[in-house]
């Protein structure tokens, strides 16, 4: 069995005048290739921490990270920035779109330091595009988009560099129904392309997904149950 | 007031390199900082800080690095185009022997060179595998580059401040001239001894490189740099002055010889400086050098063929050696 | 990288958000300006310098009583040319005229026109060889600027001089020096050598000064040497000597002015400093969203560091270009007094176009390096941004 998310007795805790604060604990955790995994809890539990590590983009503070082969949780930024950008998708909770770039541009930030042809740089912002159903507003400065063009923006973005994992924090929180159910079916479309997801949320909208997904309640900074939904 | 101090080109190397000076020396604390704490295994916040802190290092020693190269040829213009103001000099040769700090201080430079691109070279390597192994290794040439650097700064205030516009100084024909009887060649050789030692020494590099042998190839770039220093003052020079009493390292940097010794030393140096470099980090460091090594390689062909060009076209056009 | 979609980027960070830079590079532009303004005059002037140099005698044998330049006999003229090595020796007869106790000065030089060397000279200076008229003795060429003080005093087409008897010698104006390639001849009068001999006073048996043609280099320190040997009233003067005493009077000047140059310097450097850790703080999270969609430390490096390089190279390119026009083709008004600073005659200096390496350099570096050190730590702060940064 492979797997393409392994964590093993993740520790992080923060260190702010002298009090120590742990935001996770002895976390084990593994995610099979092409698996759904939705991350649920309370707010304050940890979830968007433990993304974060799995992305690279926080250190943990001891244990072991290895994403689709590599240890990440010590890396040269160089290495690791590079690994971020070609293996994993990041859809954040606000987005985080470059308000002043159109959606084409912000499309193309991950392809930046890829260092491929700009024909296939092209070819990718398009397909992504097309997938996360944003293309008729290509051109439309971001900071203009509605709230849910601007989560499908962000979606293509997260799949700009092909990565294998996507990894989404609240991506519904600031969307209507429709638009969330909208984000849904582009999953699917996501989960059927082959890749593998990891959703922190608590929208009981992931509680009825069109597909096989596998649930972690997470508390306190710890994985306290597993599940399995359809 | 000094009139050589007040020369603008002299004023604006000197405020160069003070200026860098000063980079260089907030790159130098955090260095001493960072040796003794790094330690890439640990978790620590701390040392995810030196790892940041180790890129304004990297920054500012990367543009220090390109600032000193391109200040290298800046220096000896300046110093060429100080000969009217120094009685005697007719070029930079003249100037650089107005005083006894001349010549240490354009060693200096040389090795300055060569040490920030064995840093360079280190520093590639270390940022493209995974765990920073070279990192202290990396830090403490810098160490040794700052002190040298602190040493050119004080050569060069040293020197700039010292020259006499009254003393009198000789030229390059004196300095360079061959005196009765003296051999200014090394290990007694004339000059198609030195001719053949040349070639001998580049065919050695050639062979090494192709069979891959490093050490072999370092020694001989060594030896190159050395001969080749004196094949171009006492032979190739003439044929670019066009005048077999004319040798002189400095003179071929003029305008009437259309910069040709621009040309001459950088590809000498910057070739040998990078072949020697590369083969240092293949012994020591292990690492594949290709790149690095074919780049420094073309650079010495360049180099040995610039020069050999010139008798040959000589020789074609006039029919006759000098 | 280095690829087509990193210029893109490039390009939308530098134009993406307006007036970003635009401050940035003006002040730019003003301080390549102001410098290549300078440099750019100080190199004309080098090379205009230069041109009169190679025109100059090897070497120039004066007398000095109490260290007061005065006549020397001729019967000097046969000692020197008795030293070996010395192929010519010719006396000069000039000085400086006085218009009145307090007036302006001519620079008088005359000319011997049955000499051939100083003939050839002088066709070359006015372009002409009908010099007959001149063989009269009472005709002179002047200078642009002495004909328009000339003029300004009514004097159109003759001249008074008074004599060293006191008597009037009427001198005809028979052409005046074109302005262009004569700049350092604005206030010269070139006459017969008769005539100065009359208004200055000097006899026959006398001249200002000897030069002499020493066509060894070499040899020249060593005869000037064996010369000021010969009597104890002697001063030599060599072509070298007169280019260092130019050389230093420019270099004083040009030094001066990069004195007070370093100290506006200093203010850009901390305006940068500043303007760049405003700018860059406000794009704080901006990189950080970067950073955590896959650009490394490196990566974002590159980028400012690229986008701090065109700036610096915009802004070099406009200002020298600025510069060059208003140095050689509108002749530097303002600036170009700093340099003369010659209250005599209003010598309307036209500065040949030089475009030399050593002043592109030096602009180069004295902008560019301060330039980029200021901004070296604001660049590095940035790309070292979180990319935790976009978590929050
Ligand atoms: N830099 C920090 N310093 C101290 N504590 C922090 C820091 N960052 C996060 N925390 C704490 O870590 C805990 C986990 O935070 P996290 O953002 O992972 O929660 P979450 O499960 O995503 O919550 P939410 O559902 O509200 O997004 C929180 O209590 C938070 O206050
Ligand atoms: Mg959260």
């Amino acid at each position: 069995m492979s797997y393409i998310i392994e964590i093993e007795d993740l520790q992080k805790h923060y260190d702010n005048s002298g009090e120590r604060f742990h935001a996770l604990r002895d976390i084990d955790m593994k995610v099979r290739r092409g698996e759904c995994v939705i991350l649920k809890g309370i707010s304050g539990s940890g979830k968007t921490t433990l993304l974060g590590i799995m992305a690279g983009l926080d250190h943990p503070s001891s244990g072991k990270v290895v994403v689709d082969g590599e240890a990440i949780a010590k890396l040269p930024d160089r290495h690791l920035s590079r690994f971020r950008g070609k293996h994993i998708g990041m859809i954040f909770q606000h987005y985080n779109l470059i308000e002043n770039f159109s959606v084409r541009e912000n499309v193309m930030v991950p392809l930046v330091p890829m260092n491929l042809d700009f024909e296939e740089v092209e070819r990718r912002v398009r397909e992504s595009m097309e997938v996360a159903n944003i293309s008729h507003k290509a051109s439309m400065s971001a900071g203009r988009l509605s709230g849910g063009e601007k989560q499908r923006t962000a979606i293509a973005r997260a799949l700009a560099s092909d990565p294998e994992i996507i990894l989404c924090d609240e991506p519904t929180a600031n969307l209507d129904r429709a638009n969330s159910e909208r984000f849904v079916e582009i999953l699917s479309k996501l989960h059927d392309m082959g890749k593998s997801i990891v959703i922190a949320t608590h929208d009981p909208i992931f509680d009825h997904l069109p597909f096989e997904a596998r649930v972690v309640h997470m508390e306190d900074g710890r994985v306290v149950e597993e599940g399995r939904e359809s | 007031m000094n009139p050589i101090l007040l020369d603008t080109q002299v004023q604006i190397y000197l405020l160069s390199e003070a200026i860098l000076y000063l980079l260089m020396i907030p790159a130098f604390l955090i260095s001493l900082k960072i040796i003794p704490k790094w330690d890439f295994g640990s978790f620590s916040q701390e040392q995810y800080a030196l790892e940041r802190e180790a890129y304004l290092v990297m920054t500012i020693l990367i543009f220090a690095f390109v600032m000193k190269f391109l200040l290298l040829p800046y220096f000896v213009f300046a110093i060429d185009n100080l000969n009217t103001l120094v009685p005697g000099a007719m070029c930079a040769a003249g100037v650089i022997s107005a005083n006894s700090y001349g010549m240490p201080l354009l060693f200096v430079k040389l090795f300055l060179v060569f040490a920030l691109i064995l840093w360079m070279a280190v520093n590639h390597y270390d940022l493209e595998a995974k765990n920073y192994p070279w990192f202290k290794i990396k830090m403490w040439i810098f160490i040794a580059i700052f002190i040298v650097a602190s040493v050119e700064l004080w050569l060069d205030f040293s020197y700039f401040l010292d020259i006499d516009p009254t003393r009198p100084v000789s030229c390059c024909s004196a300095l360079f001239g061959q005196l009765e009887g003296a051999n200014p060649l090394p290990f007694g050789l004339d000059i198609e001894k030195l001719l053949i030692l040349f070639y001998l020494s580049w065919s050695l590099i050639v062979f090494a490189h192709y069979t891959g042998q490093t050490l072999a190839k370092l020694l001989a770039t060594l030896l190159f740099v050395y001969i080749s220093y004196y094949a171009v003052v006492y032979f190739f020079g003439t044929y670019v002055y066009e005048l077999p009493t004319h040798k002189c390292p400095f003179c071929m940097m003029q305008k009437e010889y259309h910069y040709a010794g621009y040309l001459i030393w950088a590809t000498l140096f910057g070739g040998s400086f990078g072949t020697m470099a590369a083969s240092i980090c293949k012994i020591f460091l292990k690492v594949d050098t290709g790149k690095m090594e074919s780049l420094s390689f073309a650079m010495l062909n360049l180099f040995t063929l610039t020069v050999s060009l010139y008798p040959l076209v000589y020789r074609l056009q006039n029919g006759v050696w000098l | 990288m280095g690829n087509r979609t990193f210029a893109y980027f490039l390009a939308l960070s530098l134009f993406g958000e307006k007036g970003r830079h635009i401050s940035t590079v003006l002040l730019s532009i003003l301080i390549v300006f102001l410098l290549s303004s300078v440099l750019f005059i100080s190199s004309s002037l080098h090379s205009v310098i230069e041109n009169a140099l190679r025109e100059e005698p090897d070497l120039v044998v004066q007398r000095v009583e109490a260290g007061r330049l005065v006549n020397l006999p001729l019967k000097w003229e046969e000692e020197i040319l008795s030293i070996r090595g010395v192929s010519k020796v010719t006396p000069r007869i000039w000085g400086r005229y006085f218009t009145g106790v307090k007036g302006k000065s001519f620079l008088v030089i005359a000319v011997d026109f049955l000499d051939e060397n100083s003939h050839k000279t002088l066709e070359k200076l006015i372009g002409e060889t009908e010099l007959k008229t001149f063989l009269d003795g009472r005709h002179m060429i002047v200078g642009y600027a002495v004909m328009e003080w000339m003029k300004s005093h009514f004097y159109k087409e003759y001249y008074n001089f008074i004599g060293r008897d006191g008597e009037i010698k009427k001198m005809k104006i028979s052409k005046v020096l074109p302005k262009e390639d004569n700049a350092l001849f604005a206030d010269t009068i070139i006459m017969g050598i008769e005539s100065a001999r009359e208004i200055f006073g000097i006899s026959e048996d006398e001249a200002t000064d000897l030069i002499l043609d020493i066509p060894n280099d070499a040899e020249r320190d060593f005869i000037a040497d064996k010369i000021s040997s010969l009597h104890y009233d002697i001063r030599t003067i060599s072509k070298k000597e007169s280019r260092a005493a130019y050389d230093r009077m420019f270099n004083f000047k040009g030094g001066f002015f990069l004195s007070l140059f370093c100290v506006v310097l200093l203010a850009f450097v901390l305006i940068l400093y500043q303007r760049y850790s405003q700018v860059y703080s406000r794009e704080k999270r901006q990189i950080g969203i970067f950073r955590a969609l896959g650009w490394s430390m490196g990566d974002v490096l590159k980028l400012k560091f690229l986008e701090t390089l065109s700036v610096v190279t915009g802004s070099y390119i406009i200002g020298v270009s600025i510069a060059y026009i208003y140095v050689y083709i509108l002749g530097a008004p303002l600036l170009k007094n700093i340099f003369m600073g010659n209250g005599n005659l209003d010598m309307e200096l036209i500065l040949p176009p030089v475009l030399d390496f050593s002043a592109l350099s030096s602009i180069f570096l004295l902008y560019a390096l301060p330039f980029i050190a200021a901004v070296l730590i604001p660049v590095w702060r940035i790309s070292v941004s979180d990319p935790k940064e976009a978590m929050l």
